[in-house]
Parts: structure tokens; sequence; C-alpha cells
């Protein structure tokens, strides 16, 4: 009860929330595998069993200035998070005893950073690339001679079966990838929670990273739960230069959507006639990838970069009526308008360079402006950097690969994309492509607190991650890594700034009050009953109205 | 009371002090690793076994002596994990029933150098990835194989890695022991209900033949015999025997794993069983043998379980930087129980093994725990201590005799005496 101000509407509501909370000894020593396990787990243990209840954890990141991403900024604000779980943000929340509480008095809050295609490097453990040839693929100089070459883009999402996958082999790879208790398995089964990928990647202030169309969670030390969501992206090929690819696309929607149509008829039919009537079987070659799409389970994912292919895909999704997300997506800005209108989304890389073909008059190429062009025209758009490894690329400014997911997005705003647009950009905009965003994404009350705490602009280039904190847990603290602890070490935390007489008094008494409640706690053994609690409660009541 | 103990034991055998077999040892400094040193120590063998040890013990008159006052006396080494003198042979495996012991093979050279190494007792594991089989402790020296075997079926020796193919093979192999389990309960119930009917069946038989009972009955009798007259389970399938053994705690097994986040997977994977184990984790890098084992990141959980762990004697770096960990010594710090292995798996190497714990010594790691890292606690790691690893009345008299402090650099082995023979040195 570290905030316990004067006022006494707050006493009161302290009170009650005691009372609610009944005997909670010591909250601090709930175990870190209560702690792994998923909100509803641990909701279902609370449920069935007293100590689990006990084991509530509660964490709160306190005086710092919460940017939540869905537009507002609180100063000084406090982010209190329940099991891991975002619970209140505001002022003068009340804490509850043994709130693990984080004070980052003069930093900035953001919500965790979600890296697109970080393929197995992290959960592996290890520091390059898992598929070295996206570097080539996306490097600025590389792709120079060879204009087509930009149609091949798609090894960096499925780097199982990249190199030779014609077009056409959609439902093949598909088939591989879908989400299930095994895929989740088979992500847990290999993590290493230990990895150094894994503390590069927070140091960026990356919490959740892509792998092979999964949202994994940046755990430490841990290897449950770590798995939001598997598989919401479902690959579809469209390209002018394999017109097999579009032809595919388009009989493996009209398939779909036939059999989605015969089936709603046939639905919509009462008992007597199901009866009678046969119910439409599935066409020969149905694909379930482009039905999932089409009933909103998945996102239909395509790899283009010119504008012929995007304003097709753009119309074609319009017809269907999906949301088409476009990885690439070079010459967005050509035909933005189009986009918009499909409500696309696009995941691109600012500092891309490619110069539009000299055979063509119209316009294209790469541009600066590709994001902010995209964003204005109502493309939800997503930013990653030209290389998906970690400390692989370290050419350029701050290199161009995950370490430097901000910068990136910092690169978006130089081209005229709003900031918040930016910072939404690497985070909730790819938590919706991963299906991750109802946990995901940004920091409101019921998501799970995956945040980053700077100590300056996000989008600077010489702001520090000073503290990663994922599923309310602090699984970085720069201070305690080798690699980073010795860079322009974190400064004293300033001193708090003492306003009024009354918190002065305060914030004398607390502790003595608190270390009193705390040895009563350990030396008795039995858990303290609601009446403890209680009178407890009322001195300290007593205690706050005496200061004031 | 050691003392009191130990002279009792001279008066014991004081009445036939003229056994061949008989000798004492009198050393300058004993370091017997269950008591602490002794100063001015004396070692009373017979028949193989040290029958007393103690400081200053008066000595029988008639017993040969071996009075050595600058000497120096450990046990002999306990080497665990080791494949000296074997084949190479590799490849993904499961083949939890082979046995190391098949494979040895008596007639080298080699264990006579690897004597004169100081190690009298050493841990053969099978080779080979997931799980190749059970090690089994020898003594290296003996005519057949079966001479130099100790205890066979030692341990189990499963390499965990942080894959869920690694995984599922563990949890396989204790499903088919679930499996086995079921198939048993059902043949029980099966023979119970056919026990009964025949029980049935002859009450009845002798019900209605009372009067030429004795022949009737007689038949009958032998008839029940051909049927076991107690339950046989059916036996189960040769790779599910030595789960079932690890399951019964009759079995240990070695969970060898290469870096931090195996240990976590590998409680995951053994998450529901109840087995004794010991860890080993080779200090050498993974990956292009860097020496980039991350394992002090798991050494707190390791060491609040009190688990033993079995190291090679090496000092590792911190990930990504050129700062020495001394990992063996970490753990120990942390409770756990540290086994060391010699750096590499050559005689040369095993020449060294001291020379290198010194080493780690020097960086931190307590001396008593390195010094029973490379004995009491590797005989724990092989279910052998009850014979030997230390100097005490009753084990085997595996005895090093050194010129000096087995971990000063200048200091060399002088004798090596096996079960009560010296095998290597001149002593007399």
């Amino acid at each position: 009860m570290k905030t316990l101000n004067a006022n006494p509407g707050a006493a009161i509501r302290a009170l009650l929330f005691l009372a609610v909370l009944g005997a909670a000894p010591n909250q601090l020593s709930a175990s870190p595998r209560a702690l792994a396990q998923d909100d509803e787990a641990s909701e279902d243990d609370a449920d069935g069993n007293e100590k689990e209840k006990d084991a509530d954890t509660w964490f709160a990141i306190t005086n710092a200035d919460v940017y939540t991403g869905t537009g507002a900024v609180l100063r000084g604000a406090t982010i209190l998070a329940k099991n891991g779980v975002i619970d209140e943000i505001g002022y003068d929340l009340f804490l509850p005893d043994a709130t693990e509480t984080l004070d980052a008095m003069g930093m900035r809050v953001y919500p965790g950073l979600v890296a697109m295609g970080a393929t197995s490097s992290l959960s592996g453990g290890g520091l390059t690339s898992a598929d070295a040839d996206d570097i080539e693929h996306l490097d600025p100089h590389f792709g120079l001679d060879d204009p087509m070459r930009g149609d091949e883009i798609d090894a960096h999402v499925s780097p199982d079966h990249d190199d030779d996958e014609s077009f056409g082999d959609y439902d093949e790879s598909d088939s591989e990838l879908t989400a299930t208790i095994a895929d989740v398995e088979r992500i847990e089964d290999s993590f290493d929670p230990f990895g150094q990928a894994l503390v590069l990647a927070l140091a960026t202030g990356i919490t959740t990273a892509e792998q092979s169309g999964a949202a994994v969670k940046l755990k430490r030390g841990e290897i449950k739960g770590m798995v939001v969501n598997t598989d919401h992206l479902a690959g579809f090929g469209w390209s002018v230069s394999n017109p097999a690819s579009i032809r595919k696309t388009r009989e493996d929607f009209a398939g779909a959507s036939q059999y989605l149509r015969e089936h709603g008829a046939w639905d919509e039919l009462d008992k007597d006639a199901k009866k009678e009537t046969k119910e439409p079987s599935k066409p020969k070659n149905f694909d379930a990838a482009a039905y999932d799409v089409l009933t909103g389970k998945k996102l239909a994912r395509f790899s283009a970069d010119d504008r012929e292919d995007l304003s097709g895909i753009a119309t074609f999704a319009q017809r269907y009526g999906f949301r088409p997300v476009i990885f690439g997506c070079r010459e967005g800005w050509t035909v933005a308008s189009e986009l918009g209108r499909a409500g696309a989304y696009a995941l691109l890389t600012p500092r891309e360079r490619s110069p539009k073909s000299e055979l063509l008059v119209r316009a294209g190429g790469s541009s600066i402006e590709n994001a902010a062009i995209l964003h204005e025209h109502g493309v939800q758009v997503a930013i990653r950097p030209a290389n998906t490894g970690f400390g692989s690329s370290m050419s350029g400014i701050t290199g161009r690969d995950l370490l430097s997911l901000p910068v990136e997005a910092a690169f978006g705003v130089r081209g005229g994309l709003p900031e918040d647009a930016a910072i939404a950009a690497i985070s909730l905009v790819p938590a919706r492509l991963l299906g991750a965003a109802d946990r995901i994404g940004t920091l409101e009350p019921g998501k799970d607190l995956d945040a980053i705490v700077t100590d300056g602009d996000l989008l600077h280039y010489e702001t520090f991650v000073q503290w990663a904190i994922v599923s309310g847990k602090v699984v970085y603290d720069k201070q305690d890594e080798v690699y980073f602890a010795h860079i322009r070490p974190r400064p004293e935390p300033p001193q708090a700034p003492e306003p009024e007489a009354t918190d002065d008094g305060g914030d004398d008494q607390e502790p003595a009050v608190d270390d009193a409640g705390v040895d009563e706690d350990a030396s008795d053994d039995e858990e303290p009953t609601a009446d403890d609690e209680a009178t407890d409660d009322d001195d300290e009541s007593e205690d706050d109205r005496r200061a004031a | 009371m050691i003392l009191q103990t130990l002279t009792a034991g001279l008066l014991a055998f004081s009445t036939t002090p003229n056994t061949d077999d008989l000798v004492a040892i009198r050393v300058g400094k004993a370091e017997t690793i269950s008591n602490g040193t002794l100063e001015h120590a004396v070692i009373v063998v017979e028949n193989g076994k040290i029958i007393a040890v103690g400081e200053d013990l008066p000595i029988e008159r008639g017993i040969p002596i071996i009075d050595r006052p600058d000497w120096v006396a450990t046990p002999g080494f306990v080497n665990c994990h080791s494949r000296i003198g074997m084949d190479g042979q590799n490849g993904m495996s499961f083949d939890p029933e082979l046995k190391a012991s098949s494979e040895l093979y008596a007639r080298q050279d080699l264990w006579q150098k690897v004597l004169e190494t100081g190690e009298t007792t050493i841990g053969i594991y099978p080779e080979g990835t997931g799980i190749p089989g059970q090690a089994v402790a020898i003594r290296p020296h003996g005519d057949s194989a079966s001479d130099m075997i100790v205890q066979d079926s030692v341990y189990l020796k499963i390499n965990l890695q942080s894959s869920p193919s690694s995984k599922k093979m563990v949890r396989d192999a204790f499903e088919k022991v679930d499996k086995h389990d079921e198939k048993v309960a059902k043949e029980r119930e099966k023979w119970e209900k056919e026990q009964e009917k025949k029980k049935k069946k002859s009450k009845s038989k002798k019900d209605d033949d009372k009067k030429d009972a004795d022949k009737e009955a007689a038949a009958s009798d032998t008839k029940e015999d051909d049927g076991p007259d107690h339950f046989v389970a059916p036996e189960p399938d040769d790779n599910v025997v030595p789960f079932i053994a690890l399951r019964k705690k009759e079995l240990s097994a070695l969970m060898s794993i290469t870096k931090a986040a195996d240990y976590l997977h590998l409680l995951d994977a053994l998450s529901e069983e109840d087995i004794e184990w010991t860890l080993h984790a080779p200090l050498v890098g993974d990956r292009r043998n860097r020496q980039d084992i991350d394992l002090y990141e798991v050494a707190d959980k390791v060491g609040e379980a009190e688990r033993r762990v079995v190291f090679t004697s090496h000092m590792t770096l911190q990930i990504g930087t050129r700062r020495d960990r001394n990992l063996p010594a970490e753990f120990a710090a942390a409770g756990a129980q540290i086994v060391l292995l010699p750096r590499l798996d050559t005689v040369d190497a095993h020449a060294s093994w001291i020379h290198d714990v010194g080493y780690l010594v020097a960086s931190g790691l307590d001396r008593d725990a390195a010094l029973a890292a490379m004995t009491l606690e590797a005989a724990r790691g092989l279910g052998l201590e009850e014979r030997v690893g230390s100097l005490d009345a009753g084990k085997d008299a595996n005895i090093v005799l050194w010129n000096g402090d087995p971990f000063e650099p200048q200091t060399r082995i002088q004798a090596v005496m096996l079960e009560g023979e010296f095998v290597y040195g001149e002593v007399r």
C-alpha cells in the first residue's frame, strides 16, 4: 500500500478492496509457474483452489508517461497488472499489498513491439536469421539488375518451404500449418528462454515475435504459455508474371464462396426441408484456407510489390469482401486509394530502396513516403526491417535488421507517417496480422501487460529500452544485461518531487506500518483472517487521517 | 569416536596379525573425503578392503607397514562418465536395453595407463544420441571383461535436447511403461477370474466324487499344477524394462543436456515422473565448439533442487564475452552436488584431470567439493557409494598415494592401490 494517500475515498476503497481480497499473506511468494499460466488457466485455478487464489500476482509500473498505443498519453500514470493482465491504467490507483512496483519516473511506457517474420532464430537461440536469403532479397543493391526478383520475395514467412515453392503449391504449405495444440507444443517444446537473440530482441523493445505464423511472446526463463496464436495468415499467390498463381487463387475463392453460399442457403432451411435436400458437399478442389478467409477465421496474405499485382489484389479482395494482407507492397503508394478502399493491410519496409524498371513510364519503385501515403488512404501499415535476423545486418545507420525495428518505423515518420501510426505499425497492426490483438499490441485493461519502458521517444535512435515486461514480469533490465549495462548507464532515478506536505507525512509513516504488517504475516503461520486485515487497515487509515 | 571404533577394529584382528593380505599404510595426510583430512593417517587394508582409518593408529606388531610420512593418500578417483578404451559409434537411437558392458574389451595396454592416472573406478557409458543404453562401472584392471566389471547397469543414459522429438522420446518411453502396467493389470484380472472358476470347479468335483476321492483329487491337483499356482506377469519388451526399473528406482538415469533451456525442457518432459536422475552437462559448446554455455541461467534452480550435476573440468565463458565463468563453482555454491570429469576423454586428459580441477579450485571452487566431485559424489552417481569413493572402513581399498598435496602442480602420483593390490608404483 505504497500509494495510499490522504483521500478518504481512496482509503475506503482500499478497505473494501482488502475485504474482497481476503487474506493474502504474502503474494510475492507466488511461484513463477503460476505466472506462466495464461489468464484463463489461473482464473480457473483461482476458482477451484483457495491457495491459488492467494497467489494473485500484482505488478505495477508507476510515475511513467504511458503511451497506450490507442492514442492516449497519460503523463505520470500508473499501470497495474494482475497475474500478467492489465487491471487498470490511471492515476492514484490503489496498489494491493505486495504489489511489485517498477518506478519509471521520467521514463515512457509503450506497448511491447511485435516483430513480424522473426523466424526461428529466437526460439533456436541463434543470432542469425534462419533464412539467410532474406538479406539478399531485400538488400537495396541486390535486386538492381534483376527487376523481376521482387516477385520471389516470399521466403520470409515460411522459411520451411521457400526456394522451390511455386505459387500453385499453397494448398500444401498451408495444410502443414494448421492452428492446433500440436503447433503450440511444437513451439513450446523447442523454445529457448535463455537465447541470446531473445535478449537482443527484448533490448530492441520486441516482446512478441512471429515465428512461422505464430505469435510468440518472448518470455524469459519459462517454457510455457508463450504462444498467443498460431497460423492466422493464409498465403495466396498473385503475380501477373505467373498467371497460374492468379488463376489458382481465383479458383480457390470461387469454390469456397460457392460452397459457403450453398451451405448457407441449406442452413437456413427448416428441419423437414433439410432432410429432403441434400447437404451441399464441398467442391472437388475445395480450399480450406480460402474458406477460412471468407468466414473471417484467417487473413489472406499476399506477397506483392508490383502495382499491377497490388491493384489486382485490391479489386479481387473487394469482390469477395475480405481485407487482404500484403507483404512487401513496394509500389503501394501508386495505388494507395485502391488498397485503402479494399481495407488492406500492408507490411512494408520504409528504408527499402529499389528503383522502378527504366522501361516503364508510370510511377513505380520504392518510396520513402510509401507508408505515409498508404496510411493516409486508410491502409493499415505494419513495418518490419529489411532483414528479420538479429545482428545479421549492421549496414547503414543502426543496422537494417530486427535490432533496429523502432528505427525502421522512424524512417516511416521521415516519409510523413504520423508518429502514432508508426508506433502502431510495430505494435498493434502486426498484432492484428497475427490475430493476437485481443491480448497484445496496446496497453489497455484486459490485455496482457507486455510493455517496454524507454528513456526517451521510442522512435529516436538514441533511445534505450530500460525495462521490458512480458505478462507483468520484468524480463529485461538494461542494468543487469552484460551487453548493455555499460552503455550510457541508467542515471539514478530522480527524487520524487514532494508537492504536498500530506503526501510527505504519509510516505514517512507508511513504511513503518508496512513493515509491521509484513512481520506479522511472516511470524503468523496461519493465514491472517479478514478481520486482521481490516484492523490493520483501520490503523493505517487512522495514520493517514492523523497525517492529514 | 572414530578412533575408538578403529582401535576396537584393530584389536579384533590382532589375533591373526600374520595374514599376508594385511597391510598398513602410514602417510602424512589422508583425504578421507567422508571425514575430512586426517594428519598422520594410518590406513589398514585387508583382503582388498579398508578395515581401519585413523590418525596415529597403533599398528600391531607383525603387520607390514608402508611408511611414507611425506605422502598424501586420497581415494582412487571415480570417473562416472567415460568412453575410454571403447570404440566409437554414433547415430540417433532408442536402445535403452543395450549395455555398455557388452562392448568392454580387457586386453589393452591402455587400462594400465588409466590406472596410472589414479582412476580406479570408471563408468563406461554407451555412445549415441537419444537413449543409447545403460552404463557399466568397471575397474581398469583384469584379464577379461567380466573381471573388470564392478557393477553393470549403473545408470541409463538419456540425451535430451530442447526439441519436440527429444521430449517425445522420453514421454513415450514412460507411456510404454504405463501401457505395460495396464496389460499386466488386465492379465492379472483374467488370471484371478480363472482361479475362481477353477476353485469352484474343484469344489464341485470334490462334492460329486467323494467316493473315489483319492485318485480324482490327485488328478485334479495335477491338473491345477499345470497352470501356474501364482500369477505370472507377461514379460515386458526389452526396451521397456529399463524404464520400469527407473520408476521402481532400481535404476537411475543420467540426463545429458547442453544448454540451460534443455534443463527446463527436461523438467517438463519428466513432469509426472518420480525417478532418480543425475544431470550431465559437458562444458563444451554445442555449436562450433565455442564455450558458450548458458547453464548459469539455471544454476539457482538446479541448486535449489540439490541436484547432482556432472560437469567436465572446464572454465567457460559468459556468452558473447571473454569473461570467465566457473560453472562448477557456481553450481556448488548454489547447492548442487558437483561431480567432475576430465576435460576430454583421452588418457592425457585423464592424467591432467587433477590439474584441471585444481584450476577450478584456484578460481573459486571449494576444495573439499572438488575432491568429492572426483570421488564420492561420482561414486554416488554410479550408485557405488557403499563401495568406493572415500577412505572408510569397509570400502574397497582403492587408494592413490601422492608425494604432496594433489592440487599442487609439481605433485605426482607415487602409487595406486586397487582393491588392496598395488597396480602402479614402487612401494616396498
